[in-house]
């Protein structure tokens, strides 16, 4: 399965470069210095915008559904991802004149809250009402949410929050897109983590008798989550269902051993929003759809059939 | 005793007859009440043609967001906002005409069960409706002459416009929302600029959504214009956190003919977003491609 993705992931990535509004062809990287300066510009920054953002969201989704110890969450519905906007929004309205570090520690920081808050809540939830958890996620999200556009409409920025909360890839850039490395490093570290969020996702008790460091270590996973929500929610934009479907998918197919999964998570959610975003410049070509957009399509039908399908890996 | 009540009522009735006229709006021929003491304007693009004519509205929305229409609204009663009238306000102002349009057409209907109502939406030919707009204001507050010099004056300026960018080459308009763009073209609510001063398209057919098409920079650099129109949506409502020059320096725009040649003009967004087809409003965006073209 990992040999299959990646070949994939390769083979996309590669789809990703050739596509676009200027036509470049193989012949061309070797003579024209246009086209290979084209590449390094434009097509290079987006293809590894896409992948790592689609890897890193699906990463911090496998993670927050451990944590909560739930299949139905992910940050961008459960007010990370709300939070991460907010912080921005309130940015924007009360330092205009902020730098993106500014910007980018503001997010991560109302992520946070906005994370921990839903963390606060879910352990008060009965265990035995899985979907109570999922229910009260997209509520508590949505109460964010509501926030977010409540001051946007006081302060008419709806248009420009529309920015953020529906996430897409055209304005990437060379030099415009260099924070999702950082992403891309904690959605690595985590990886490092994988054990301990394996662990964490048995339950408190469990865990320490085990002899983890519980507190710790769900603190770790909370930061980790809300930086990688807050970074990609200021560079490109909100994506969601990615961190909600590829889990899912992955852990159906090979299972909750998280250091096992967790690349595979990585690996099928860099393909999915490649595959979406491609398909995003195909469709209407010369002008974009969203990679939100196309991705909701394909993960509403991802979602369907595996809540049809038989089960493969009893788990 | 009856006759001369009769003749009483005739009295009162002269002055209803004799104080309408039929003007030109979105929704057709309307007869609007002539000289309306009180009126209430949820237009931007009206507030600004009938500022140019000196008419003072009683009720305005309570944003007007343009620099050059707040002394307009200075002592103006608050009715809502451009898209949510306050109906309860509009009701104890008692106005004697309403004036809508635009991003208030909708609410028109509603408006219209309080006092006279104009639709004054201007969609579609920017220019002749927003021409049409203005000689309608001059006939209902009696201001025809001052209407008259207003529009001889707009369509002297244009013709000068067309003549000055007449041969040069292609253009495309684009309006950046911080760091994303959209393409509007002759069809779009920009379009005008296309139309008016016969300027080709660098990109042909892109259609006509009110919020323009999502676009890279691939785009404008495979579009190559002569001549690029920008409109930063964010500076029209009054923030510039990422201005659009910020957002358009890079280097695919730099291979363009318009970057090249220093003709990439910057218009003031918030005339031509938020009032687009007011007399003033068009007159500043015309004197900004002049000023822009200058520069070569």
């Amino acid at each position: 399965m990992a040999i299959a993705l990646g070949l994939t992931l390769i083979v996309l990535s590669l789809a990703s470069l050739f596509v676009g509004v200027i036509d470049i062809s193989w012949a061309a990287l070797g003579s024209d210095p246009e086209a290979l300066q084209l590449m390094a510009i434009s097509r290079a920054p987006r293809t590894i915008a896409v992948v790592i953002s689609g890897g890193a969201l699906a990463v911090s989704g496998a993670i927050m559904q451990m944590l909560v110890r739930n299949r139905f969450v992910e940050p961008m519905t459960a007010g990370t991802g709300q939070g991460a906007a907010l912080g921005i929004l309130l940015v924007t309205l009360y330092v205009p004149a902020a730098s993106i570090l500014v910007k980018m520690v503001m997010a991560s920081f109302t992520a946070l809250v906005g994370g921990a808050g839903f963390l606060a809540i879910v352990h008060r939830l009965p265990p035995t009402q899985p979907l109570l958890v999922a229910l009260v996620g997209l509520i508590y999200g949505g109460i964010i949410g509501a926030c977010v556009t409540f001051v946007a409409y006081q302060a008419d920025l709806l248009q420009y929050v529309e920015i953020w909360m529906n996430g897409e890839f055209s304005g990437v850039l060379q030099g415009r897109y260099e924070l999702l490395w950082l992403v891309a490093l904690v959605a690595g570290l985590c990886y490092l983590a994988a054990d301990q969020f394996a662990i964490v996702g048995m339950g408190r008790s469990a865990s320490i008798n085990l002899g983890l460091n519980y507190t710790q270590t769900m603190i770790l996973g909370l930061l980790a989550i809300s930086v990688v929500t807050a970074l990609t929610v200021v560079t490109v934009g909100m994506i969601p269902f990615v961190g909600l479907v590829v889990p899912n998918i992955v852990s159906r197919l090979a299972g909750d051993n998280l250091r096992h999964s967790l690349p595979l998570t990585a690996m099928s959610g860099a393909v999915l929003v490649l595959a979406s975003d491609i398909l995003g410049r195909i469709v209407r070509y010369p002008y974009e759809i969203p990679v939100g957009t196309v991705f909701g399509v394909i993960g509403a039908v991802l979602f369907l059939w595996l809540l049809y399908a038989p089960k493969r890996h009893a788990s | 005793m009856l006759r001369a009540i009769g003749f009483l009522m005739f009295l009162l009735s002269v002055p209803a007859n004799a104080e309408t006229v039929a003007v030109e709006t979105f929704a057709g021929r309307i007869v609007a009440p002539v000289l309306p003491d009180r009126i209430a304007v949820f237009d931007l693009a009206a507030l600004d043609s009938l500022t140019a004519l000196g008419v003072q509205p009683f009720g305005l929305i309570s944003r007007v967001y343009l620099p050059y229409l707040e002394d307009a609204a200075v002592g103006t009663v608050p009715v809502g906002s451009l898209f949510e009238p306050d109906f309860e306000a509009v009701f104890a102002m008692s106005p004697d005409l309403i004036i809508a349009g635009g991003r208030s057409s909708e609410q028109v209907p509603e408006l219209a069960r309080i006092a006279p109502t104009l639709d004054m939406t201007i969609w579609g030919n920017t220019v002749e409706e927003g021409l049409a707009r203005l000689a309608a204001y001059g006939q209902i507050f009696d201001k025809q002459a001052e209407a008259e010099s207003l529009i001889t004056d707009f369509n002297n300026k244009l013709s000068k416009v067309r003549a000055a960018v007449s041969g040069s080459g292609r253009a495309l308009i684009v309006m950046t929302n911080g760091p994303k763009i959209s393409a509007y073209g002759a069809g779009g609510r920009f379009g005008w600029l296309h139309d008016a001063l016969e300027l080709p398209e660098a990109v042909e057919s892109v259609e006509k959504a009110t919020h323009g098409e999502a676009i890279s920079f691939e785009f404008i650099r495979e579009a190559n214009p002569d001549i690029l129109f920008v409109i930063d949506r964010i500076a029209a409502i009054g923030q510039d956190s990422e201005s659009a020059s910020a957002t358009l320096d890079n280097v695919l725009v730099h291979e363009t003919t318009a970057w090249k040649t220093g003709q990439v003009i910057h218009l003031s967004a918030g005339p031509i977003y938020l009032a687009g087809g007011g007399i003033q409003s068009m007159t500043l965006t015309l004197d900004e491609i002049l000023a822009g073209l200058k520069d070569r």
